[in-house]
């Protein structure tokens, strides 16, 4: 890895760092109790030990939006993780299959396509609407969602890779599948499996939001972006710094996970480098 | 006694989210003064009231398309609608009412006592819904000649009256009854146009009205999920009015005087914070008694209701004859719960419907708990099926709240089995007198009745939900209190 | 080819029978009875008996199954427990606004994204490149509803130019139903366009990387051109993937759409049908969703085919 760190990664790097640093936190600090409601408070201006105010319940912004992280990255590392592990096996397994065994790719594909056609997220949101279920299976469900978007783009970038020379040169010099799956397409298909994981993580981001805005989200009092945004809806017009914080929570974590997948992407991949060092 | 019965899923469904959204176009802009639109938050499954619950199919069609021989006032007071009058014989047991001439359904046929006759008994016979009970009461119904009715009761009751002031009480025709479900046909002073499932119901002013002409030639109701939508809606000219405010902090964008009006009144809705009386911790009454002085009920007011409504402190509205300001039982006092609770601390489910008052308020009610050392798990549950059925019927729960908007629902107390689980046999015994009494026996037993609740501290009672409307500045004849199962159109008007 | 098309449509069959039982056990472990849920909590348990008698939802599992199965292959979804109307001509209704919701959202992404994300591949080392990666990216990051609620703040409450909300059926009037989708249509498709702006952008950079396209430059040939030959056709092949992919994703930000427009569309339906338990209805939208996600797999599939001649011969 040699080289430097280009742009996007320092600033993807940096903001995810942000939101890393202010879930970890909260666990030991916030300047205030989250959810302790305090009617003299009622939608406090920032200022005098509220950095950011207070909402209609009189709690401080600021120690929601901390702990609030934590709920993000809950989310996206339950969603993200369900999807990669059972989708990139998968797809290099379908991707990597012989002419021989043609049928396996076939069935796992056929399969994949069926899991796919099913409308999870909407399923999602049916689970959360019919059990209560709350975030995890939510995000479980939307993680199982994601396997489809997985397993393909793992197939998609192992069957590129199995086309190559280096590869045709590791099959006919005898090397076992799994070796060669191991040492030579999971490195190669990194580069895509991090682009996607990260627009993954985005997206289950996205998805509390979303499930929050239709009122299936993370269970209150427990602070969370997408509650926050939605309860800061009805006071739009006369007070929207409340729907401004979450709103730019939101959409910096999402930026710094899409940053940091793209800036990785540039950095790891050794194709990209090749032409770098060419131009 | 009579057995009140209560059904929430009229209170969720019109504060819910759970029902269709919907719009288009307003028709404010065209044809002034001709018609107006109305956003709902509760769209209708279908149109059948006698076999589908939920409040919103009375509220569309209630008054508007279906007319009772009586009809609920805004004072709370049983007014004439399709009986011009009616006698009460001494022993209070029998109705004579004497009916209005000239009123057709829609159909064109003529309305007399053959229908009323016809629509009483089909209560028993054909009615799908609980609360049909209510008119057990009645021993028979029988027709003396084409303009007079007499209802013979099995007993005295003080609520029968209202029960007919009630969807209960609305009048159908004898060939009117084959697609209630799509093809409404009533009296009243507006006709089923068309209903965009999802959308929008279109009412036009009938034909033939026996009374006044509506002054409108149309009302189009148009159904909102989300409250902004609604909002914005109006904001933009896409709706005349919204008919319940589901998000009262936004009422701040419509204080414009010059361009918006905001009604506000009362409800028969007491939003009850309620514990399951059979269960521990709350099987104690000293410890509900300590979640009652737990809770900073203005407070809770000001924060999740934007301090809209009106505290109660028990399962009386104020529009109720016998209403009786019992905020002062149980005054917020902190040291006095920590008392009551003997340094105990506890761990209680609190599972809400995922409305938007259960949800603000729960989060109130679980901080302010907090405080006294009572820890409350907050778990919404889908309204109405979910709820429906893990709270209200199993009863597996220790704490939820829900707004009760049924008019006169004390009595839901009085059956052991409701959810609440509470079983005072006294309660019951002051309701059983109250409905056979007289008129001042009535009102003397239902006060002792709300203070027992209150002193039990059967539940607590959050707040009173209150009927808030906002209205392009012009439209009149907005109802002020929504107590009654409809939303009255027949004094609508715009300038 | 045809063999392969002969052999991509059994499939296709095929999985539409397994995604029928699917949804059918998936409706049939929900909890709650749509008999007792039609009636209310305060039913009568004869009333409850009776109606689920007339609901046959008293009969095995088995045997709801194939009537319902069975109908559905003569183009009959049942009738609703709840509006005692038929599921059919429901779900066309609403299916019609959402296709258009999401076609429509799909257009405005794809006009967004093929240009913008060849643009930014090509000049991927200048300034504008990486503003219109950087302009993406900041897309990406905004949830629909809220890119959904500022345009209606921006367009509709402040200037009162366009609708808030609410669909006109085109029939009623071609121009409002015009005026009342752009708003939505810009919520889906700016988002979405942002998404596909990536992808597009990545792999073009991809194809820019591949020795074909290399030796061409080395040929002489202007790079935009030799792109314009040879790149576009194979960067092709992980976009129409990822836009099959994005469908399914649009219809579920075409229900949050749907509710801050106050549309009423398949998503609506389908929620509604959750809350009163209309299992006909919610296994017939579901139904829909999945034979159309199954049918755009099937073209996606048809597409690589042909675009890509290698693929096609692993296969």
């Amino acid at each position: 890895m040699r080289g430097r760190p280009n742009a996007a990664l320092v600033i993807g790097g940096a903001l995810v760092g942000l939101v890393v640093l202010a879930a970890l936190t909260s666990f030991v600090w916030t300047p205030h109790d989250p959810t302790y409601v305090d009617a003299a408070g009622k939608l406090r201006e920032p200022g005098d030990g509220y950095l950011l105010g207070a909402d209609k319940f009189g709690r401080d912004t600021l120690s929601q939006l901390m702990v609030g992280a934590r709920t993000t990255l809950y989310v996206g590392i339950v969603a993200v993780g369900v999807a990669a592990l059972i989708g990139t096996p998968l797809g290099v397994v379908a991707g990597m299959a012989p002419r021989s065994q043609g049928w396996l790719s076939e069935l796992i594909m056929r399969l994949n396509d069926l899991v796919f056609a099913f409308p999870a997220l909407l399923l999602a949101v049916m689970l959360a609407a019919v059990y209560g279920a709350g975030t995890l299976t939510a995000m479980a469900a939307i993680g199982v969602a994601t396997v489809p978007a997985f397993a393909r783009v793992a197939r998609a970038a192992t069957m590129q890779v199995m086309v190559t020379d280096y590869i045709l040169a590791a099959r006919a010099a005898g090397r076992r599948r799994t070796a060669i799956a191991v040492r030579h397409v999971l490195p190669n298909i990194g580069s895509v499996l991090i682009v996607q994981a990260s627009v993954s993580f985005a997206i289950a981001i996205l998805a509390e939001a979303a499930l929050s805005f239709l009122g299936f989200g993370t269970r209150p009092p427990t602070p969370s972006w997408g509650r926050m945004l939605q309860e800061s809806q009805e006071l739009l017009f006369s007070t929207p710094r409340l729907a401004l914080w979450p709103g730019l929570a939101v959409a910096l974590a999402v930026l710094g996970f899409n940053l940091l997948g793209d800036g990785l992407r540039d950095h790891l991949d050794p194709r990209l480098r090749r032409v770098r060092a060419e131009g | 006694m009579r057995r009140i019965v209560t059904w929430i899923a009229l209170g969720g469904l019109l504060l819910s989210t759970a029902a269709c959204g919907g719009g288009s176009r307003g028709t404010g802009g065209t044809g002034a003064g001709e018609s107006l639109a109305v956003g709902f938050v509760a769209e209708p499954a279908n149109l059948d009231f006698t076999s589908t619950e939920g409040a919103a199919i009375p509220q569309a069609l209630l008054v508007n398309v279906y007319e009772g021989l009586v009809k609920l006032g805004q004072d709370g007071t049983v007014q004439p609608l399709l009986a011009e009058k009616w006698d009460v014989s001494p022993d209070r047991r029998t109705y004579t009412f004497t009916l209005r001439d000239n009123v057709t359904f829609s159909s064109g046929a003529p309305f007399t006592a053959d229908d009323v006759v016809f629509s009483l008994d089909r209560v028993r016979t054909d009615w799908k819904l609980k609360i049909k009970a209510q008119l057990d009461v009645i021993d028979k119904v029988e027709k003396k000649d084409d303009s007079t009715a007499v209802v013979t009761l099995k007993r005295p009751s003080n609520g029968f009256l209202y029960s007919m002031a009630t969807r209960l009480g609305a009048m159908f025709s004898r060939t009117g009854v084959s697609d209630l479900a799509n093809k409404p046909v009533g009296t009243g002073p507006y006709v089923l146009a068309s209903w965009k499932r999802g959308d929008s119901i279109r009412l036009e002013a009938a034909q033939k009205y026996w009374g006044a002409k509506p002054s409108l030639t149309a009302v189009t109701l148009k159904y909102f999920k989300d409250a902004t939508a609604m909002n914005n809606a109006l904001l933009t000219g896409g709706i005349d009015v919204i008919s319940s405010v589901q998000a009262p902090e936004s009422l701040r964008q419509f204080a414009d005087p010059g361009r918006f009006e905001t009604v506000e009144g009362t409800t028969n809705g007491e939003v009850v914070l309620s514990m399951n009386n059979g269960r521990p911790p709350f099987d104690d009454k000293k410890v509900r008694q300590a979640v009652r002085h737990a809770i900073d009920h203005k407070a809770l007011l000001d924060t999740a209701w934007a301090g809209r409504g009106q505290l109660i402190g028990s399962m009386v509205p104020p529009t109720d004859p016998w209403y009786e300001d019992r905020t002062g039982d149980r005054p917020y006092d902190v040291a006095k719960a920590r008392a009551l609770l003997g340094g105990k601390t506890y761990t209680v489910k609190m599972r809400i419907p995922n409305l938007p008052y259960a949800v603000a308020a729960a989060q109130v009610v679980k901080s302010q708990l907090a405080q006294v050392g009572i820890t409350a798990d907050i778990e919404p549950l889908e309204f109405p099926a979910r709820w429906l059925d893990v709270v209200f019927k199993q009863g597996d729960y220790h704490m939820s709240i829900i707004n009760h908007v049924e008019p006169r629902d004390m009595g839901i107390f009085a059956d052991k089995s409701y959810y609440f689980r509470y079983d005072n046999p006294e309660f019951g015994k002051l309701l059983a007198s109250a409905d056979q009494g007289s008129e001042q026996q009535q009102a003397d037993d239902l006060k002792k009745a709300a203070k027992l609740l209150s002193d039990d501290a059967a539940a607590d009672w959050l707040f009173l939900f209150p009927n808030l409307i906002v209205a392009k500045k012009g439209v009149t004849g907005l109802p002020k209190n929504g107590i009654s199962e409809s939303f009255d159109f027949t004094g609508l008007a715009k300038q | 080819m045809t063999l392969y098309l002969l052999k991509r449509m059994a499939v296709l069959v095929a999985s539409t029978a397994v995604a029928g039982v699917a949804v059918f056990a998936f409706m049939a472990v929900l909890p709650g009875d749509p008999a007792e849920i039609a009636l209310g909590v305060n039913a009568t348990p004869e009333a409850v008996a009776r109606l689920r008698a007339q609901f046959g939802t008293d009969r095995p599992p088995a045997a709801q199954f194939l009537d319902w199965f069975g109908g559905l292959a003569q183009g009959d979804f049942g009738t609703s427990y709840v509006t005692s109307s038929p599921v059919g001509p429901q779900i066309a209704d609403r299916l019609g606004v959402t296709g258009v919701l999401v076609l429509g959202g799909m257009a405005i992404a794809l006009l967004i994204a093929v240009p913008a994300g060849t643009f930014a591949a090509v000049h991927h080392r200048n300034a504008l490149g990486a503003a219109i990666s950087a302009a993406s990216q900041a897309g990406i990051a905004v949830p629909a509803f809220l890119a959904g609620i500022l345009l209606v703040f921006v367009f509709a409450v402040r200037a009162q130019a366009l609708p808030s909300g609410g669909y006109v059926p085109v029939a009623e009037d071609p121009v409002e139903w015009l005026r009342s989708l752009l708003l939505p249509w810009l919520s889906l498709g700016l988002v979405q366009g942002a998404v596909l702006t990536r992808y597009v952008r990545s792999s073009v950079l991809d194809v820019m990387r591949e020795d074909y396209l290399r030796t061409a430059r080395a040929k002489g040939r202007g790079s935009m051109g030799a792109l314009w030959r040879h790149g576009l056709r194979n960067a092709s092949i992980p976009v129409v993937t990822v836009l099959g992919l994005q469908l399914a994703t649009l219809l579920v930000g075409a229900v949050v759409v749907e509710r801050v427009f106050v549309v009423p569309g398949l998503g609506d339906l389908l929620l509604n049908g959750v809350a009163g338990r209309d299992l006909l209805l919610v296994q017939g939208v579901v139904m829909v969703l999945v034979v159309a996600v199954l049918l755009i797999n099937f073209v996606v599939d048809v597409c690589y085919a042909a675009l890509d001649p290698r693929l096609r011969g692993s296969r």
